[in-house]
């Protein structure tokens, strides 16, 4: 389990680019949910934390691909392939996340460990 | 240049050259158009966040649009990558941010640098600095001026200042509420003729009882060739019989509640240098901006103002316009029939100017202060 943040520190709205390997973003949406995913659009290397929170969607500030934050899965083209999704934890006013055990999928020319 | 010798009744105007010279354009260019306040657009183009427009303003493309927090700001219009033009459209609407087409560095309303392929492997891109520059952006009267000088001029003296020193009156002009009043029409005009021929008929009247027959109907005194501008406070007054500042003397709309009676059933112009000129009647407003884009050339966009439940009632303004489009219609082929001869050498040494024209001397001597092309 990775501390992320301080709750506080991630208000409704908000994202929180966590720097692991391969980077993980944080949303909290403005219904109140705290969802993390891979933070590098699978379609190419852009920062989703970057990018436009709608609902439970996140849209890439590159080429508008969007993905529903609770399963990873692209709603818009064209990323196809979906993000990981990643387990969160909130204990003690703090935003912890457990990275998912599958593979990534990581846009062309991106691998994890050259970040 | 030797000085001419001149009878007494007249003054010189510039020489043909300051009209027609690429290498005077240019000066002005860099020591007007990007040096002072410029207006560029009328605040309700942009009407929510995202809507832009891009304008010319001397040599530089200048992006304009609303932010989210509803400001205005305004950027040129240049990737801070390659260098490709952000938009190339004269206006339109983005959702959330401003793409370049080239290799899609991304820009939010606020200019600043969020999004490029692989950026997050180059954390040492700072957002702002590789952001879109900016450019100082001011609203007056409806209307948003931008000014591409890295210490740009008091707007107070240079803006408000002209047309206070006009009206004689720092709050005349508030009198029209102008920034509150609806565009009842915009036109456009490709005017093939240097711009200070268009401002220098802007400021004299000798040519009306000439060229404007039904202008001179509404306001008998231009008649006379004594241009409104040369006076200070004074508001040409309509004919007795003329009941608006309309086409054919007919009445005009509703008038605007400001306006007191010392300005009812008076015309008034403003000169706003470089490109501004500001009419006033009592039930509307016109406004032109002029954009030169070459020595022989400049596009000149012309408002026209009502209140606003005046245009929302779908009320006729076909009469109102009509009038001042004639105007300017006829000013334009005016102007664009001394354009072709400025390189003549009958006007190497330039014309004259008459004594109800002496005070376009002094927008002549204003013209070689900010070039510095004077003799000494």
């Amino acid at each position: 389990m990775i501390p992320v943040c301080p709750l506080a520190a991630l208000p409704p709205g908000e994202a929180h680019r966590l720097d692991v390997d391969p980077p993980i973003a944080v949303f909290h949406t403005e219904d109140g949910e705290i969802y993390a995913v891979d933070d590098t659009c699978t379609h190419q290397d852009a920062s989703l934390s970057d990018g436009w929170l709608e609902g439970c969607e996140i849209e890439c500030p590159l080429h508008a691909s969007s993905f529903d934050l609770r399963t990873g899965r692209p709603t818009t083209l064209p990323a196809k392939l979906p993000l990981r999704t990643h387990r969160v934890v909130v204990s003690d006013d703090t935003v912890y996340v457990v990275p998912s055990e599958e593979p990534p999928n990581l846009p062309p020319g991106v691998r994890a460990g050259t970040a | 240049m030797t000085a001419r010798s001149l009878p007494p009744s007249v003054i010189a105007t510039l020489p043909g050259g300051y009209y027609t010279d690429e290498n005077v354009f240019a000066l002005e260019q860099a020591r007007v158009f990007e040096s002072m306040w410029f207006c560029v657009a009328r605040a309700s183009d942009l009407g929510k966040p995202g809507a832009f427009r891009t304008v010319q303003v001397g040599r530089e493309s200048v992006l304009v649009t609303r932010a989210r927090d509803g400001s205005i700001r305004a950027f040129l219009n240049v990737c801070r990558h390659r260098g490709a033009r952000i938009r190339t459209e004269e206006s339109g609407e983005v959702k959330r941010a401003f793409q370049c087409p080239y290799h899609a560095w991304t820009y939010d309303l606020e200019g600043r640098l969020i999004a490029a392929p692989n950026l997050t492997k180059m954390p040492d891109l700072d957002r702002v600095e590789y952001g879109l520059v900016n450019v100082a952006v001011r609203e007056w009267i409806g209307y948003v001026w931008v000014c591409l000088a890295d210490e740009p001029p008091s707007f107070e003296a240079d803006v408000i200042g002209e047309a206070t020193a006009r009206l004689g009156d720092e709050r005349a002009i508030e009198s029209y509420d102008i920034a509150n009043l609806a565009v009842g029409r915009r036109i456009v005009y490709d005017v093939r003729a240097n711009w200070k021929l268009i401002v220098e008929n802007f400021m004299e009247c000798y040519h009306c009882a000439t060229i404007h027959p039904e202008l001179t109907e509404v306001l008998p005194e231009f008649a006379d060739g004594y241009a409104a501008q040369s006076f200070v406070g004074h508001g040409a007054e309509f004919g007795e019989e003329v009941q608006g500042f309309t086409v054919d003397g007919s009445a005009g709309v509703d008038r605007i509640p400001g306006v007191g009676e010392e300005q009812d059933r008076r015309y008034y112009a403003i000169t706003i240098k470089p490109q501004v000129f500001v009419n006033l009647v009592p039930d509307h407003v016109i406004l032109h901006r002029m954009f030169p884009l070459a020595a022989d050339r400049t596009i000149v966009e012309c408002d026209w103002l009502f209140l606003k439940d005046v245009v929302d009632a779908g009320t006729d303004l076909g009469p109102s316009v009509e009038l001042f489009h004639r105007v300017n219609e006829q000013d334009f082929a005016a102007c664009e029939r001394c354009q072709p001869a400025m390189n003549s050498r009958a006007y190497a040494r330039g014309g004259v100017l008459v004594p109800s024209e002496h005070h376009i001397g002094a927008f002549h001597d204003w013209v070689i202060g900010k070039l510095g092309t004077g003799s000494g």
